[in-house]
């Protein structure tokens, strides 16, 4: 059976994900092994016309040349991914709202500067997207299991649990429920923190809470998320202005910011 | 449908030729992020989170720089093992993507394959030592920071989480290992052909107080010209300017092309070198005038970083463990800090203006690669000029193999 082509595209992003590819090292080469990697501009020179049977593409895109090329893209590709959050959600770049472009080029550019960029969508936006690869950035293991069962002939499948499963698996204590002590040497803890562990989908082994960060929900809503309830929760944590900032980090454009957006209006 | 951008560099960047004309423009075609506008509202102690996703490649430097300006405007000032735990941090920044840069970006030119991932069948030494230093630097970065990619134990003030004696133990292994395989690096470096080409290069490195090579500590920039500038001062010393064709500003020095990044750093502070690197400095012939000697510079400098490591870890080891970061108070009134650090590209500069609620008001970067796109530019013109002799299509390779010489971050560059 000839080998399954397969090509690397990136838009607008910082590359993370495709760096945590290449940290993938002996296992990266066991799959391009595998594959017939025809196109991968970070890597390589060789650049294959389509079509494509897997297209892995990173980045959310930004300008009309790379909305243009996104559209392209896909009819040239069975299977498209998205790879990493600025892909699946829009990621950091998407916390800018398309209407506060204009204001800001202007500060930043000045008023002499023709813009290119249109607005930081996901991919699924502008295109139908087979399969979404969250994370900011990805975890390769999730990558390398996506991938195999793709090479397997089996339809990858998404995480059926939140980050909180993993989080417990790696002993941390609840953000929402335990807080943090304070000091080692007394039990005094502080005031219970924010974090979006219950509504956003495993896979990530809870790496940023693992770490003492919060989750900010970069590895995408978990099917049947229960929105509301974590709203309820963190309404007695945290003032509405620090929910949103949690909200708009990762998952601006998705569901979870559009009903903590129609709570805060009906208040 | 192909896309005519410079392969195997970070980000989206085209050099356009007029072959008639003999004229060069670096395009810069990467879509504009404003990460300058995205943090402004947000809490100040986010502005460390949100700007490390300016690059992946150099994402650990950004964070680092963002904490310094961000405790520098709230008069926070760490607890020296925090400072030596991040000086770790961005030593093993300065591996993982020196490494990546010349094993799967530059050397394949050199070594006559496209890929880096060829390596494995056609070198397999060269792959090994690429692999080890890879992992090895990621791992501190995993230790210390929490993540290889975007850390996640750092914080305005300190560490959310620090490594245990152990932890430093085994990292200490890892990189006395990795430290043979940076010095056959540095053979393998040295022992490439690099196109002749000569050309001036004025040079930018941020140096510390003490005779020691600083990239952390950092409290002046100094220029190959002789002049010293204070950190306070960068706006006055860097000038950025739009150009029609490039979605990154080109940043110039007092108007003039400047490089910075590896070979700017040796060129101005290579005599503070660690001994094994300086050796190799001494018997390299680097050439400060051809900047493809930029590699060279790198594989010099990841002999540097992993002895530097070395040192590092051992003070660690005896240090008192760090003080755990204070909860943030509110500013009785507005206040803006710079952060400046060497990155692996150059030297990077944060500035935030946070207000008395703790949000950023106002935030302005310079990149290195900002920097480094005028002279990029100049350069290339030069070699066009120089080369009229040759093919179209050898020219063409040249330019390219120019453009990954300077290591561009392209992304780091529009931000």
């Amino acid at each position: 059976m000839a080998k399954l082509r397969v090509a690397i595209f990136d838009f607008t992003d910082c590359e993370g994900c495709q760096v945590e590819l290449v940290g993938l090292r002996e296992k990266l080469t066991e799959i391009a092994d595998q594959v017939d990697l025809v196109r991968w501009r970070l890597t390589q020179e060789r650049t294959e016309p389509g079509p494509y049977d897997i297209a892995i593409v990173e980045g959310t895109p930004i300008t009309k040349e790379e909305q243009k090329m996104l559209q392209w893209v896909r009819e040239q590709s069975k299977f498209l991914i998205a790879l990493g959050s600025c892909a699946t959600l829009g990621g950091i770049p998407g916390i800018m709202d398309k209407e506060k472009r204009a204001y800001w080029y202007k500060k930043i550019y000045g008023s002499k500067y023709k813009p290119r960029g249109l607005d930081a969508p996901p991919l699924s936006a502008l295109v139908k997207v087979d399969f979404l690869i969250h994370g900011c950035p990805v975890n390769g293991d999730e990558v390398v299991r996506v991938v195999e069962e793709l090479l397997a002939g089996k339809t990858p499948k998404y995480r059926g649990y939140s980050v909180c499963f993993e989080c417990k698996q790696a002993g941390n204590p609840c953000r929402l429920i335990e807080g943090k002590p304070r000091l080692a040497s007394t039990k005094q803890r502080e005031s219970r923190r924010a974090c979006l562990g219950p509504i956003t989908q495993g896979g990530c082994g809870a790496i940023c809470v693992s770490g003492g960060s919060a989750c900010w929900g970069c590895f995408g809503l978990r099917q049947e998320a229960n929105i509301d309830g974590l709203l309820e929760v963190l309404s007695k944590i945290a003032d509405s202005d620090e929910i949103e900032k949690y909200l708009s980090m990762f998952l601006k454009r998705t569901e979870a910011y559009q009903k903590f957006k129609d709570k805060a209006k009906r208040k | 449908m192909t896309e005519d951008f410079i392969t195997k560099i970070e980000g989206h960047g085209r050099l356009k030729v007029d072959w008639k004309k003999n004229q060069v423009t670096l395009e810069v075609a990467e879509g504009e992020r404003l990460f300058e506008g995205i943090v402004v509202g947000r809490p100040a102690t986010e502005a460390a989170w949100i700007t490390a996703r300016i690059c992946g490649v150099c994402p650990t430097a950004h964070n680092l720089c963002a904490l310094k300006a961000v405790e520098d405007a709230l008069g926070i000032i760490p607890d020296p093992t925090t400072i030596l735990l991040r000086q770790l941090l961005l030593s093993a920044q300065m591996i993982q993507s020196h490494t990546l840069h010349l094993y799967f970006l530059a050397f394949p030119d050199y070594l006559g394959i496209d890929s880096g991932l060829e390596l494995k069948k056609k070198h397999p030494k060269y792959f090994r030592a690429a692999l080890t230093l890879k992992e090895v630097s990621d791992e501190i970065a995993k230790v210390v920071g929490g993540r290889a990619t975007h850390p996640t134990t750092t914080t305005v003030g300190g560490f959310h989480k620090t490594p245990s004696a152990n932890q430093l133990k085994e990292l200490k292994r890892g990189i006395q290992e990795a430290l043979r395989e940076a010095e056959s690096t540095a053979h393998l470096a040295a022992s490439l052909t690099y196109p002749e080409f000569k050309t001036n290069l004025l040079f930018l490195s941020q140096v510390g107080k003490k005779a020691h090579f600083n990239i952390y500590e950092t409290v002046k920039t100094q220029g190959s010209d002789g002049t010293t500038w204070l950190i306070k001062d960068y706006k006055k010393m860097i000038t950025e300017e739009i150009r029609r064709y490039s979605t990154a500003k080109f940043g110039f020095y007092q108007k003039k092309p400047v490089m910075v990044g590896a070979l700017a750093r040796l060129a101005i502070q290579g005599g503070n070198l660690n001994p094994k690197a300086k050796r190799f400095l001494g018997r390299a012939k680097i050439d400060f005038q051809n900047p493809f000697h930029n590699n060279l510079a790198q594989a010099v400098e990841l002999v540097h970083f992993t002895e530097e490591a070395l040192e590092l870890i051992d003070r660690i080891t005896e240090a008192p463990k760090p003080a755990n970061p204070k909860g943030l108070t509110g500013l009785k009134r507005p206040k803006t800090g710079i952060g400046a650090l060497e990155a692996p590209r150059g030297g990077l500069y944060h500035e935030y203006t946070i207000n008395e609620r703790g949000s950023i008001t106002k935030a302005n970067i310079i990149t290195p690669t900002v920097q480094n796109l005028g002279s990029l530019e100049k350069t290339a013109q030069a070699l066009i000029d120089q080369t009229k002799n040759l093919g179209k299509e050898r020219r063409a390779k040249l330019l390219e193999m120019l453009v990954r010489a300077y290591d561009p971050c392209i992304t780091c560059s529009v931000h």
